[in-house]
């Protein structure tokens, strides 16, 4: 079966529901997301790293170099005060869209 | 996301930008490890898992280039790279980019050095306070003909102290010219003697010490503020010169104050001693006292028109009961004063600089115009490897702001040395200014470049960036110049022949004036004429002033090298004082307000020094001595205002202010017209009495002109020998050849006559070098099109013709629109032209043919070119 685009505009908000948790380097985010979605989800790096060097220049999430459980080394990414600000309010749009997307689709 | 993250990341991303590279390397090959070493553990081999892995990343370039495409500094490196492109390019076409270059720098230099002459002279604020706010008053004495206005009089300044109602406070500054003595050799220097008021008005003060007081003006103590200058030259700028006791006139003066060096006021810059004004008691009272200059300072709100008016109504209640009548009075602000003529020269200037700039940006868009067309197959194949429409345009800006920097770099380093030269521009009645590229300047010339380079660049970059690819390439690099692209081009060369013909009638016009000041009759020879002036304060009585002018031009005339020498009030040319009414015998008294004349005391040689031409009667001789009747020689305006055709020999006047009691002065000859006020002025009625016969109203200065044999300047030495030999203490000042003076007078027609021909000359080679240039691409652009013509039958002789008028047409349109402009703008200058009526339709015929003339040059030899083309060779290059 063909993996589904990730839609416009949701890139931003999965990644950092998944930063929420706990700090995470590229590679984790980018398998985290195939995992969650069930494998649903095309990741693809080149607009992932695009996407966490944005949120990061914009002081959504901060970056630090640290030792993976295997030993080496990897650029992990962190919420910061903003990113969870700006997650609550991304979460917030993303649930009323779905909502009445849901409830256009149903009453069609 | 604020502008502040934003910039601090961009900042960051200028200067971190290795460490960033190696950080997103680090981060991507982390990225591969990870995902290899799950592939491995799937089973794969090494080499195979790497290969899958970077499968998954897409690609290392391809992830790497679209996170720096993220970058919030992203655009500065696609910038960098059309800057690296647009550089490139200038380097591949040498010729082109350097008269590119060339033609910039030219524009913006010349932009650049007179903008800081005209900032220097126009903007800057002048060394007061609130500047803006102050003015000089001046009476407006129309009823005589010596000038249109008039210094005032004490009197009027205080009343006008105390019953005006729009200003702060007034000040008045009369001239008092100082000797120093004492100590070191005596010198003369130029000093104002002011009101109390002076330093209040202005809002400056001492750089040390005090201003003097109300009270030390009434009472005339001898305190005295001096120069910067005079401070560092005579003093060596010692500080406890504050309280010191010097030397002034004979008497002694304490120094109260040391003026700032910044600091200078009306008439001049080389005003070294204030002293205070201490108005007599009879020239408190006195309305015909005319040597004071009014400096106010406008109340706040109230408008330069209001003041007039309300100025105006008091002025003529106030002189109401004068026995000269009521007059008026004329306020200009200060900064229109200091200016003078500087002010037009400068605007007329600056605008010529900006047409030229503009000629330039005309003549830059036409070559990249044709180059665009030219560079169609480039444009072509970028587009056809999807560079977008505005990423074209974004390219081929760059590459003409490269031109244009590389031009502006150029023309701020040709603006120095021409700045040198506008120093001379700088009026005398301003600061001494040294021009230099200051912030100001830059700023202006940066702003002005980057205009030009947009104006200049856009619709090339616009025109160029639209290629279809599929056409452009087909079309095998042949260009695709519409007709509306000829249209354009040929609008773009009515437009610089148009200001090219501006600035040339404007130029010619000047040109005949500065001509005309050049050749004016001055009414003697200047040639081998050294003039001094000396003072006569130091001898009490009038017969000891007469006996000391006499020795000194005795010792004067014994130096070798001295033909003659004589003496005169006032040296010709320099000032418009003494002036004074009369009436002539006969005349009602009622007459007296409506005449003034140029007074002048002359010894007996000195018409015959100067070389002064008599019309009528006789010069002064050896009969006329102190004993006998006081005789006057008047002057051509004199005679002809009163005597029309008849001979006024032996008619008699009196002056106005001697009264009843004056001499009568007999009159026994004519002179041709001396030009007393400047070359620039007008002449003036105007009567020299022998200075024997000045006993009722003399002057306390006498000028001495030398005709000398040899070079004037090399007998100074010896003539300061001569003076000092008469009296140690007698200071030699302003000694000057008379034709130094003339020099000067005309500095400014000079300057602005040169400046404006070679602006005009620069038009008009940018302006033919841009017809032919048009023309020229236009040839090579239809060179398949003749050769049809001419495989068709057309002789080479109809095609040089068809091109040619083609060529002269354009420029035909350009001159008739530039006549016109021309019109407009000489208007505008009619005070450079010092009342001088120039040719003006033989100017526009000369300057027309002249364009005609270049233009057709410019025509003739790409429509030769045209005309040569072989119609086999020409259809073959399909």
């Amino acid at each position: 079966m063909d993996k589904l685009d990730i839609p416009q505009g949701t890139l931003d908000l999965m990644i950092l529901t998944i930063l929420v948790r706990e700090p995470m380097h590229g590679y984790g985010v980018s398998q985290r997301l195939a995992t969650l979605s069930g494998d649903q989800f095309r990741v693809n790096p080149g607009s992932l790293f695009p996407s966490l060097y944005r949120l990061e220049q914009d002081g959504k999430l901060k970056a630090e170099w640290r030792a993976t459980e295997n030993n080496r080394r990897a650029k992990y990414y962190r919420l910061t005060a903003s990113g969870r600000r700006q997650l609550d309010q991304h979460r917030e749009r993303w649930n009323r869209v779905s909502v009445a997307v849901a409830s256009v689709l149903e009453g069609a | 996301m604020t502008l502040w993250h934003r910039l601090v990341s961009i900042v960051r991303w200028i200067f971190r930008r290795n460490r960033a590279e190696r950080d997103l390397n680090d981060e991507l090959e982390a990225f591969v490890d990870m995902a290899a070493a799950d592939e491995t553990r799937d089973g794969a081999t090494p080499a195979e898992a790497r290969r899958r892995a970077v499968l998954q990343l897409g690609g290392l370039e391809q992830t790497k280039e679209c996170v720096r495409g993220a970058r919030h500094g992203a655009w500065l490196d696609v910038a960098g790279r059309d800057v690296r492109y647009g550089l490139r390019q200038v380097r591949r076409n040498p010729a082109f980019s350097a008269i590119a270059v060339a033609t910039f720098a030219l524009g913006i230099g010349g932009l650049a050095a007179i903008f800081s002459a005209f900032d220097a002279v126009l903007i800057r604020p002048l060394p007061y306070t609130d500047a803006e706010r102050l003015v000089m008053i001046w009476d407006a004495m129309g009823q005589t003909d010596i000038t249109a206005r008039h210094n005032s009089t004490p009197a009027e300044l205080l009343e006008w102290r105390r019953l005006n109602s729009v200003f702060t406070d007034l000040a008045s500054t009369q001239p008092g010219d100082a000797t120093l003595s004492g100590g070191r050799e005596p010198e003369r220097v130029p000093a104002r003697k002011v009101t109390w008021t002076f330093w209040s008005v202005l809002g400056v003060g001492p750089m040390l010490g005090r201003v003097f007081t109300e009270n030390e003006d009434n009472n005339g103590a001898r305190v005295i503020l001096i120069s910067h200058g005079l401070w560092q030259r005579r003093f060596g700028g010692a500080s406890d010169v504050i309280g010191r006791e010097i030397s002034l006139n004979d008497e002694p003066y304490e120094v109260i104050g040391i003026m700032p060096q910044r600091f200078y006021f009306m008439p001049s810059r080389e005003i070294d001693i204030w002293m205070p004004a201490s108005f007599p008691p009879s020239m408190r009272t006195n309305f015909t006292w005319h040597d004071a200059e009014i400096v106010a300072r406008l109340k706040p709100g109230v408008t330069l028109d209001q003041a007039r008016q309300s100025m105006e109504a008091l002025s003529l209640q106030l002189t109401a009961k004068d026995s000269r009548g009521p007059h008026s009075v004329v306020i200009i602000p200060l900064r229109e004063e200091i200016a003078g003529r500087t002010r037009t020269a400068l605007i007329l200037l600056l605008s010529a600089s900006a047409a030229l700039l503009l000629i330039a940006c005309v003549n830059l868009t036409n070559l990249l115009l044709s180059r665009g067309i030219a560079r169609s197959r480039e444009v072509a194949v970028r587009a056809a490897l999807g560079a977008s429409r505005g990423r074209l345009v974004a390219q081929f800006l760059v590459e003409s702001l490269v031109l244009a920097a590389l031009g502006t770099v150029a023309g701020l380093t040709l603006a120095v040395p021409a700045m040198r030269f506008l120093e001379r521009l700088v009026p005398e009645a301003m600061g001494a200014v040294r021009l230099t590229l200051d912030w100001r300047v830059l700023a202006f010339s940066t702003a002005a470049a980057i205009g030009a380079a947009v104006t200049f660049a856009l619709a090339p970059a616009l025109r160029g960036s639209r290629v279809a690819p599929l056409e452009g390439l087909r079309d095998g690099g042949r260009s695709i110049a519409g007709p509306r692209s000829h249209w354009f081009q040929q609008s773009l060369i009515v437009v610089e022949t148009a200001l090219a013909v501006v600035l040339l009638t404007c130029g010619g016009l000047l040109l005949q004036t500065f001509q005309h000041l050049r050749n004016t009759d001055v009414g003697f020879r200047t040639e081998k004429l050294l003039t001094f002036e000396t003072q006569l304060f130091r001898y009490k009585d009038f017969d000891r002033r007469v006996a000391f002018i006499n020795s000194e031009l005795d010792a004067v005339r014994a130096i070798s090298g001295v033909v003659n020498a004589g003496a005169i009030s006032r040296i010709p040319f320099t000032n418009l004082a003494d002036a004074t009414f009369y009436w002539l015998e006969g005349q009602p008294r009622t007459e007296i307000p409506k005449q003034v004349a140029l007074m002048r005391n002359v010894s007996r040689d000195y018409f015959a020094t100067v070389g002064a031409t008599l019309q009528e009667g006789r010069f002064f001789n050896a009969a006329d001595q102190a004993s006998t009747l006081p005789l006057a020689i008047i002057n051509e305006p004199f005679a002809t205002r009163h005597f029309g055709s008849r001979s006024p020999l032996g008619q008699r006047f009196k002056f106005g202010s001697t009264g009843e009691k004056g001499h009568w002065y007999t009159i026994v000859g004519v002179v041709k017209p001396i030009r007393e006020a400047g070359v620039l002025e007008k002449m003036k009625p105007a009567v020299y009495r022998l200075h024997e016969h000045c006993d009722q109203i003399g002057t306390l200065e006498t000028g001495i002109v030398v005709r000398t044999a040899v070079e004037p300047a090399s007998i100074v030495p010896a003539v300061r020998q001569a003076i000092w030999s008469l009296d140690k203490d007698q200071p030699l000042a302003r000694i000057r050849t008379m034709e130094e003076i003339v020099d000067r007078q005309l500095s400014t027609p000079t300057q602005s006559t040169e400046l404006l021909g070679a602006f005009a000359l620069l038009a008009l080679v940018l302006a033919s070098l841009g017809i032919y240039g048009v023309l020229s691409y236009a040839v090579t652009q239809r060179t398949n099109e003749i050769g049809v013509r001419m495989a068709l039958g057309a002789t080479s002789n109809q095609v040089l013709l068809s091109f040619g008028k083609r060529g002269i047409a354009v420029a035909l349109v350009g001159l008739a629109i530039g006549i016109v402009l021309a019109g407009i703008a000489s208007r505008l200058m009619q005070t450079l032209l010092y009342g001088f009526r120039p040719d003006y339709i033989t100017t526009v015929i000369a300057v027309s043919a002249i364009v005609i003339a270049v233009a057709a040059l410019a025509c003739l030899v790409p429509a030769r070119r045209a005309s040569r083309i072989d119609p086999m060779i020409a259809v073959r290059q399909e």
